[in-house]
């Protein structure tokens, strides 16, 4: 049983995969993209993106460029540490996501920033 | 002598069909010292999802990994360090695919220090198990210890 290689079937439908196999999607991408996790119901497939969707940030190394989650108070951000849109109930202040803002700062709720 | 390898029975309830629904029945062998009862939902997992503890998705309930593994996805982790991971994520258990990576059986074998049950399926029964995973086909799975026919007395 010869798992088809970038051929077309339902895991390696979608383009950017190096590698890849019916179920598990993308096993490694082509050079520069990065490899996203997608949870689709109950499967987990590899999916090669040019960036990383909104709620992860791009990290790149010598074996793979890979998707990560934003932590889980922020809701976009540059890295695992600045973050740039905090979820709700949180407020962002110098790249972090807080509950309360510092002194001489208002809680902004539309922007969701400490103004 | 080797102590020969319990067998697991894996028992797949269809969660989208009516309860009176037979539940399928397939196989499989406990690694890593982990024999024992586990049930939960099944939930696929990327090889590469268990190569670093990052933010992660959190399941609601109670879950039941399985992982495909690939020997074209070089390892970024020991395959008991997954286990390990896999388990650490919440799952009730792990089930790892092997059809394709004929060296995770050996590696696995050697350990017997897992907390909760790992077991190794392949060949029709991991195709059928892999088969609901790539329909998407919402499923319950209770994992419990393969009763041997105990060996007639001939008096």
């Amino acid at each position: 049983r010869q798992h088809k290689i970038s051929g077309v079937s339902s895991g390696c439908q979608q383009g950017g995969c190096l590698t890849c196999s019916d179920y598990n999607g993308c096993l490694s991408c082509r050079p520069r993209l990065f490899m996203h996790l997608e949870r689709i119901g109950m499967k987990q497939i590899g999916v090669c993106m040019t960036s990383c969707p909104p709620g992860f940030y791009g990290t790149r190394s010598p074996e793979r460029n890979t998707c990560t989650k934003c932590r889980s108070e922020c809701d976009s951000c540059f890295n695992r540490h600045f973050c740039t849109r905090c979820r709700a109930g949180f407020y962002l202040h110098l790249g972090k996501c807080q509950e309360n803002c510092p002194e001489g700062h208002v809680r902004s709720d539309a922007q969701r920033e400490c103004v | 002598s080797e102590r020969p390898a319990l067998r697991a029975l894996i028992k797949v309830s269809l969660l989208k069909h009516e309860p009176t629904g037979k539940p399928i029945i397939l196989e499989g062998v406990f690694v890593g010292g982990s024999a024992g009862k586990a049930e939960g939902k099944l939930m696929q997992y990327h090889p590469l999802s268990l190569c670093n503890t990052s933010e992660d998705e959190r399941q609601e309930s109670d879950f039941i990994t399985i992982v495909k593994l690939e020997h074209r996805v070089p390892r970024c982790l020991p395959l008991l360090d997954k286990a390990r991971m896999a388990l650490d994520k919440g799952a009730q258990a792990v089930i790892f695919d092997v059809s394709d990576d004929t060296n995770a059986a050996a590696e696995l074998r050697e350990t017997d220090s897992l907390p909760r049950p790992v077991v190794l399926v392949e060949a029709d029964d991991a195709e059928e198990l892999m088969g609901l995973v790539n329909k998407n086909e919402e499923a319950n799975v209770v994992i419990e210890i393969k009763m041997e026919p105990k060996w007639p007395h001939y008096d």
